[in-house]
């Protein structure tokens, strides 16, 4: 679909963007040649996408679009209309954690949390679309992901612990719960 | 709620009369459970074993979190996208800064003119040097930055001036307006040039100049006996090339500014020392301490990186006083490599002696580091590079020299592991190489030399637990090492390598008179009983927020979720020194310590007053403070703190940390001086392909003593971290400089930091040696296990293709040319048929084995026993083990003047001594 164009300003094209970002529908006036990852945080306020380089070569950056991960400092926003746009703020459910996000949390796959926004998306991408991977699949699927905190081992062991939750029903309502109990420990 | 008692709403606070599921009531039941044995040491009646006997915090163990896998306290947040980093700070009516940066190497600058850049629509504020006429530095006696160039530029990328805008694209279309005339000069890049005599050196320092020359400073150590390595039947000499190396953090640089109604500012940072941060605003915007208050925001990685007051940092604060509205820097990823203050580029020369009975006679390091534009940390950074080897192994003489020149790059600081890599890199190979020459296996080698628990080095630095010997047993066993070593075929090999540090540094880097503690922890505990823990610490990603936390939940029995800590802003934290030098979970948890104990005993004699029982026989539980010999007969938690805080509120307590004095009295005797020292010893296997020269490290086994791991899953990262970190440096990452003196690599494409496919599969391994004077034990865990990694992948190559490479990082091009030209030499016709380095013992490998084993046992008797003597270095080599060698042997030196006769050849970093010291430029003495 066509975003729709508006008057020339100051010799730059602008336009409305429409396109959902983490459920909720935006329309939002943009330049043509306005950074989707601009877009997002200056203007939606998904602070979550993180700016590490901005030339395509750390991941820090990587969004869904469409369920897929892209990196958000090489895709214009005009691209993305009418896209379904997911950042790390979409993963969770009110306060029950996508299994991957609680095992992060849990296996020290963050350590400054810098790069964890990128990681979690493309892992949670990895996921949907390969419930069980092997350490070799999940690490291919984050290879484009620079992490200089955790030498990405308990990163990969996040993945595997969140895929054990997922391919197991009653795990997963036994560990993501707790992230829904204001009182994590205390009974309950 | 699963409980099937009835939901009770609104409930009294009272002392007694509280539903015990309720959250923070005192434990999930009203009477006192027996505790769990097993988290209790033995020394405390429990069956916790403690294989390195009893630590002064035994008693306040409760068996709650510490030694406990405990996730990041901060964890959520991050997962969630909810923590806010340096550019995540978005306050109403921002506006945005942008830097004007340098195209020159060197050069005055002549005039600024910026009236095309005002005259743009939406530029608010423009500042240039003279705005900020003051210097600042990280060190006091090295303070030569400004916010913005006064009179000269000193690397491409150094800051001229700086503008506000409305909006990023003016910001950036006025920084390009601003015009500015420079007069060139003459730059040098070659690090060997900075030591010679300059009509212009880079900076005109005051009162204290080395000749006419670019050295910021020089060292010149003689230790022990000279004697020693004449005696020595091996020597090892090498000459390296080490790569300056960026932190390459995730987050690059980002800074909010904002002047309060009230005319205060509030600095937004993510900084590992917010404190010096407070010091140079202070200084550089002229306003007391007390008008600033300098938030810490979520740090994306530090490693040393953010560990200076900057000048982007200034310009933000001048920016918002000037314009009135607060000001946001973020810098592209170009930017971080202009600031860079990664690992200083080096050229070490070394010599390792040993004599027939196999022990290290002598030491002889020269090492020129390069500092680029800017003194930074490099003043301790020219001690670190020697000192900080004359451990963990007994040596019979050690000389070095070390000078630190400035030149026209950015400038080199503190990177993890600060000043001890390189060196220690050399170190480790050469005793590799020495134990070839030798005939006898590294590990024997080294387990036959190394110093005992509660010793002193050849320079002074008291060591106190020491588990060196625990980590190269551990990883000898777990990776096969004898039966892989010297055995593997061509291409395949392994290697070992060991890491020494400092955890945390003796002395302050503000030199204070008044005896400031170096770390302060405030606890505040009202009705609700949750614990606020008020830290200065610098959470920077590597959990010493949790680290405290956990200190304090285990010393009074609580959860950590009642447990929340305000660590972010100077205005509601006490003073702490900042996330460097692997000080802060010695430093920190140790104040935090303190503190708690002065609330467990206020909760402690509350319950006594209530039940009757002698407070001595009382024990904090889980949420209970009861009776030791009857648990029934107790209180909960919130019952005695609401006792304790009859008449009075909350519970207030602080507590804080110095360091004991120590060390010896010559000159420099300060820099490497640490309350504990960490330990490490890695085996690396390596997989080369002798054709194409690539590495690949296929397996790491890698030991860290950390004293105890109060949080092992973070101690696992630090390690895991810390390998992927040192990787890089052994075999990808460089800041490559061209000809003329340019980067050419400022980005992540060109500088190659290790992906998830690089990575080998890292085997942690934690010992923990228990060290009297550290948290529960602890010592640090965050740069020590960064240092063995590059020795053993070094000596794992060797091993593999039989090729030794002095210059990091060993790329492809570099292994293939020296592959080509060992087969030259030894007339191979095709790579393919190198032989592989083979191992042939001799008769003093028996000697070695029987000495390491004597002296484990030595060691262990060391740990566990109550009265030791004192051992100093040196009583390897026949010394009385209790007195100072130069007590005793007139020929022990202890020098740190170099002599004529080395004058008449010295070293390359020695040469740095021929320049005579002079008071002002120009003035001969
Ligand atoms: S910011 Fe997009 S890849 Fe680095
Ligand atoms: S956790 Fe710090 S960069 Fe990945």
């Amino acid at each position: 679909m066509a975003a729709h164009p508006l008057p020339v300003e100051n010799g730059v094209s602008t336009r409305v963007w429409s396109a959902s970002v983490n459920g909720k529908s935006r329309q939002i006036i943009i330049r043509d040649h306005d950074i989707l990852l601009d877009v997002l945080r200056d203007n939606v306020g998904a602070l979550g996408a993180k700016r590490g380089c901005d030339m395509g070569t750390c991941g820090c950056c990587s969004v869904l679009i469409d369920g897929k991960p892209k990196l958000s400092c090489m895709t214009l926003a005009v691209e993305t209309e009418g896209c379904e746009i997911t950042t790390v703020e979409g993963l969770a459910d009110g306060h029950h954690l996508h299994p991957i996000q609680t095992m992060f949390s849990e296996c020290g796959g963050s350590q400054c949390g810098f790069c964890t926004p990128g990681f979690l998306v493309v892992c949670a991408a990895l996921l949907e679309s390969n419930p069980s991977p092997t350490r070799k699949e999940a690490q291919d699927a984050i290879e484009g992901n620079l992490c200089r905190c955790t030498g990405y081992q308990q990163i990969v062991d996040s993945i595997m612990e969140a895929s054990d939750i997922i391919t197991s029903e009653e795990r997963l309502v036994s560990t993501t719960r707790p992230a829904s109990n204001p009182h994590p420990g205390y009974g309950g | 709620m699963a409980s099937d008692k009835k939901e009770m709403v609104g409930y009294r606070q009272q002392p007694g009369k509280l539903d015990f599921t309720r959250p923070g009531s005192g434990g999930s039941s009203s009477i006192s459970r027996e505790r769990e044995s097993d988290t209790i040491p033995e020394s405390q009646g429990g069956d916790l074993p403690q294989p390195w006997g009893p630590h002064r915090h035994d008693d306040l163990i409760t068996g709650r979190v510490i030694g406990k896998p405990t996730p990041l306290i901060d964890s959520k947040w991050k997962v969630t996208g909810q923590a806010l980093y340096g550019d995540d700070i978005r306050l109403p009516g921002e506006i945005i800064g942008r830097l004007v940066r340098t195209d020159r190497h060197y050069a005055r600058v002549l005039s600024i003119d910026a009236s095309e850049a005002e005259s743009l629509p939406g530029v608010l504020g423009i500042a240039t040097g003279e705005d900020a006429p003051h210097a600042f530095g990280v060190l006091p006696v090295t303070k030569d930055e400004h916010a913005m160039a006064v009179e000269k530029v000193r690397h491409i990328g150094d800051i001229v001036a700086c503008v506000a805008a409305e909006d990023e694209d003016t910001a950036r279309l006025a920084a390009n307006s601003i015009r500015i005339e420079y007069e060139d000069l003459e730059p040098i890049f070659d690090i060997k040039d900075g030591l010679k005599d300059s009509e212009n050196p880079i900076h005109d320092r005051g009162r204290y100049h080395i000749g006419e020359s670019n050295v910021q400073k020089r060292v010149f150590q003689r230790f022990g006996r000279v004697q020693n390595i004449e005696d020595s039947i091996a020597s090892h000499e090498s000459s390296w090339t080490f790569k300056g190396v960026n932190h390459g953090f995730t987050e690059p640089h980002a800074v909010v500014a904002h002047w309060d109604p009230r005319g205060r500012l509030t600095l937004y940072t993510p900084q590992q020392v917010p404190h010096y941060v407070h010091r140079a605003l202070a200084d550089v915007l002229e306003i007391p301490m007390h008008q600033i208050n300098v938030y810490r925001t979520f740090v994306g990685g530090g490693f040393g990186g953010k560990s200076d007051p900057f000048p982007h940092e200034m310009c933000a604060a001048i920016l918002a006083r000037k314009t009135g509205r607060p000001v946001r820097i973020t810098f592209d990823r170009e930017e971080v490599f202009w600031t860079n203050r990664g690992r200083h580029p080096s050229k070490i020369t070394m010599a390792i002696h040993a004599d027939d009975e196999g022990r290290l006679s002598g030491i002889e390091t020269d090492a020129l580091i390069d500092g680029g534009g800017f003194a930074s940390f490099g003043h301790v950074t020219t001690y670190y590079n020697g000192v900080l080897h004359t451990a963990p192994y007994e040596i019979g003489a050690f000389h070095y020299t070390g000078a630190r020149v400035w030149t026209n790059k950015p400038a080199s600081g503190a990177m993890r592991g600060h000043g001890a890599v390189n060196s220690r890199c050399a170190v480790e190979v050469g005793i590799d190489d020495i134990s070839e020459k030798l005939g006898v296996d590294p590990i024997d080698l080294r387990l036959a030399n190394l110093l005992p628990p509660h010793s002193a080095t050849i320079t002074g630095f008291r060591i106190t637990s020491m588990g060196m010997r625990e980590c190269l047993e551990r990883v000898r066993a777990e990776s096969g090492w004898d039966e892989k070593f010297r055995n593997m075929p061509l291409g395949k090999g392994i290697g070992v390598g060991c890491g020494f540090f400092i955890s945390g540094s003796g002395l302050p880097i503000h030199w204070d008179p008044n005896k400031f503690p170096h770390a302060t922890v405030h606890l505040k505990i009202d009705m609700d009983g949750g614990v606020t823990i008020h830290t200065g610490a610098a959470d920077i990603g590597q959990g010493s927020d949790t680290v405290v936390a956990q200190a304090v939940a285990e010393v009074l029995g609580l959860p950590m979720d009642m447990i929340r800590i305000r660590s972010r802003e100077s205005d509601t934290s006490p003073v702490d020194l900042g996330s460097y030098s692997s000080r802060v979970t010695f430093m920190n948890a140790n104040a935090a310590v303190s503190a708690a104990m002065q609330i467990r005993s206020e909760l402690i004699s509350a319950a006594s007053e209530i039940t009757g029982v002698d407070e001595k026989r009382i024990l904090i539980g889980d949420r209970r403070v009861y009776s030791k010999d009857d648990p029934s007969n107790g209180v909960s938690y919130l019952e005695a703190l609401h006792k304790a805080q009859e008449d009075r509120g909350a519970l207030l307590a602080s507590g804080s940390y110095r360091t004991p004095p120590m060390g010896k009295m010559h000159k420099g005797a300060a820099a490497g001086l640490a309350p504990a020292y960490s330990f490490s010893a890695y085996v690396a296997e390596v997989d080369v392909d002798v054709e194409t020269g690539k590495i690949k490290v296929e397996k790491v086994w890698a030991a860290h003593d950390c004293g105890k791991a109060l949080n092992p899953l973070s101690v696992e990262g630090q390690i895991i971290g810390s390998c992927h970190m040192g990787l890089g440096q052994v075999i990808s990452e460089e800041m490559r400089y061209g000809r003329t003196g340019n980067l050419l690599n400022p980005d992540l494409l060109g500088y190659k930091i290790p992906t998830v496919h690089e990575m080998p599969e890292v085997v942690p391994i934690i010992v923990e040696s228990n060290d009297p004077e550290g948290p529960f034990g602890a010592k640090e865990a965050g740069e020590g296990p960064l240092l063995p990694i590059l020795p053993a992948v070094c000596n794992a190559v060797y091993d593999a293709i039989g090729v030794r490479i002095q210059e990091l990082p060993m790329t492809p091009d570099k292994i293939y040319r020296a592959v080509e030209s060992t087969c030259r030499k030894g007339g191979f016709e095709s790579p393919l048929d190198l032989p592989s380095p083979r191992l042939v013992l001799t008769s003093l490998s028996k000697t070695l084995k029987e000495r390491g084993a004597q002296h484990s046992i030595r060691d262990k008797m060391r740990r566990l026993e109550s009265e030791i003597g004192d051992y100093h270095n040196g009583a390897l080599f026949g010394n009385d083990p209790e007195t100072p060698p130069e007590e005793l042997d007139p020929d022990w030196h202890v020098q740190v003047l170099p002599d004529e006769e080395y004058l008449e050849e010295p070293g390359l970093a020695g040469s740095a001594w021929l320049h005579t010291e002079r008071r002002h430029r120009g003035e001969v003495e």
